[in-house]
């Protein structure tokens, strides 16, 4: 695999060249680039992709003498690698961060910011509804319902109805001390509750698992709000 | 009887005096109906006047009013409190003293033809009324959760929420409990009426402590299944009257006592009916033709 030339579209923007993605066998910069340029005689700016590659000054260095033989100039980096940029920029490079969702997952956005707290019970006939996630001090009765775009915790007895991701998050869960719903509704999948009594002590968390509601003991992070 | 004894009703208040630092305005709800309001409050407010209180019962469910019938006051009311309010009678004039326990008057809301016509306001002002005289004003409020709960919430201070132990019953006085609370009345007291220690041991029935789990109410009573009480409500005569040995009807004067502030202990509804004594008394109440 070899290091792409593109050539300037027109006058006044620079050449680009495209380093391929980072693989196990990819080969080191310098032998990319001399194959990519292979019979390029082209003169001015040159823009450089660098993709995830992590190149240091030196190796930058050394690109500019490999692009000068081919009367390139190199102008300016751009890729999702920050310390490549900074090396860039610390010899008077132009530099763009490309921000690259495959490689860093934006975080999941943090319930704490807009959680709701309610404090004692619901009663039959209540019904909570949160845009975010809901914290239920107290307890949950039959007939009552809570529902909210992120989880629903409970801090007590879930007997009710809850609904987690009302909004269509399916990574949404419902968490209580004893978890034994009529009915729980996570994003678009409704499941009865389970029916036995539950094991004693264990905190609970009903989740989706390949589209089906699945229940376990709730993880040791519970509550999830530290990133 | 005549009728200008009406007028005598506050110089003829015969009995221990009482000292209350406050009148007492307590809603008697369920939220289901046939649980038992209606027959807790007629037992309750005698037992409550033989112990010596100065106590009204207001009928709130005026639609379907029949707590005259249990007192057996029926054929006595001549005004109800519709008319007290149009300022055509004084509140004397219709309050109905009991025949036999001098310290209870039952007030009539209103004739069942005329729903329409009371309002929160005019509850309050009733109950207000009521409230200057005797030490108990008990109200009996119809089922449901619709204007007549409504208007019968908005005059009191405290609440017995009634319900049996049935799942349908304790969702309705789940639900009721939750409007209560946001009306800030307190204390909300449970009575369980209609236990049957029986099918309780044998699971068969919701169990006190499954109840008082999801209601999360103080236990004021248990009431036990007796058949006396259909017996007592077709004559009218409150169990709690003359002092009978029901189990209903001690359940009840315990209920009254523990509203009082006696300490009295519940009931233990697995062990009742298992000693030598309950024994015999059923035996000698036992009828043999």
């Amino acid at each position: 695999m070899a290091a792409d030339f593109v050539p300037a579209a027109r006058s006044g923007l620079p050449h680009q060249l495209m380093l391929p993605a980072q693989g196990p066998e990819t080969a080191p910069v310098p032998e990319q680039v001399n194959h990519g340029l292979e019979g390029v005689i082209g003169s001015g700016a040159l823009l450089l992709q660098s993709g995830d590659w992590l190149l240091t000054v030196t190796d930058l260095r050394a690109l500019e003498r490999q692009l000068a033989a081919h009367q390139l100039e190199l102008v300016g980096v751009e890729g999702v690698q920050p310390l490549t940029l900074v090396a860039a920029a610390a010899i008077g490079l132009t530099t763009r961060l490309h921000l690259n969702a495959a490689a860093e997952p934006t975080p999941k956005p943090l319930a704490s910011s807009d959680l709701v707290i309610q404090r004692g019970t619901l009663r039959s006939g209540d019904h909570l509804q949160v845009e975010g996630t809901a914290l239920v001090l107290g307890d949950v009765n039959p007939g009552a319902r809570v529902s909210a775009g992120g989880d629903v915790l409970v801090w007590g007895r879930l007997r009710g109805v809850a609904h987690a991701g009302c909004h269509g998050d399916s990574g949404a869960r419902i968490v209580a001390l004893q978890l034994r719903p009529l009915q729980l509704r996570i994003a678009e999948v409704i499941a009865r509750g389970p029916e036995d009594s539950p094991p004693p002590g264990f905190c609970e968390q009903a989740r989706l698992v390949d589209g089906l509601i699945r229940i376990d003991p709730a993880e040791p992070s519970w509550p999830p709000f530290s990133s | 009887m005549g009728w200008p004894e009406f007028g005598a009703i506050i110089s003829g208040m015969s009995g221990i005096p009482v000292t209350s630092a406050q009148n007492r305005t307590i809603l008697i709800c369920s939220g289901k109906g046939g649980v038992g309001k209606t027959t807790l409050t007629a037992n309750l407010g005698i037992a409550l006047a033989k112990q010596g209180a100065r106590t009204a019962v207001l009928d709130a469910d005026f639609g379907l009013r029949n707590l005259d019938l249990l007192l057996g006051l029926e054929n006595r009311i001549v005004y109800t409190a519709q008319e007290v309010l149009a300022g055509s009678c004084r509140l004397e004039q219709a309050l109905v003293k009991h025949k036999q326990e001098p310290n209870l008057s039952l007030l009539p809301a209103g004739n069942p033809r005329m729903l329409e016509w009371l309002t929160p306001d005019d509850m309050k002002k009733i109950v207000g009324l009521l409230a200057e005289q005797f030490d108990y004003v008990l109200i009996d409020c119809p089922a449901g959760i619709e204007d007549g709960f409504k208007n019968a919430a908005a005059a009191c201070r405290e609440a017995l929420v009634v319900t049996t132990p049935e799942v349908s019953a304790v969702r309705d006085a789940d639900r009721v409990i939750g409007l209560l609370q946001t009306r800030e009345i307190k204390p909300i007291q449970l009575v369980l009426n209609r236990v049957r220690p029986r099918m309780m041991a044998n699971q068969e029935m919701l169990s006190v402590s499954d109840v008082t789990d999801i209601l999360a109410l103080p236990l004021l009573g248990l009431v036990l299944e007796d058949d006396q009480v259909i017996v007592s409500t077709n004559r009218g005569e409150p169990l709690t009257l003359n002092g009978t040995r029901s189990p209903a009807g001690q359940a009840y004067t315990n209920v009254a006592r523990r509203l009082r502030g006696e300490e009295v202990p519940l009931t233990d509804p697995t062990k009742e009916g298992k000693s030598l004594r309950a024994k015999l008394g059923r035996l000698m109440h036992t009828k043999i033709f």
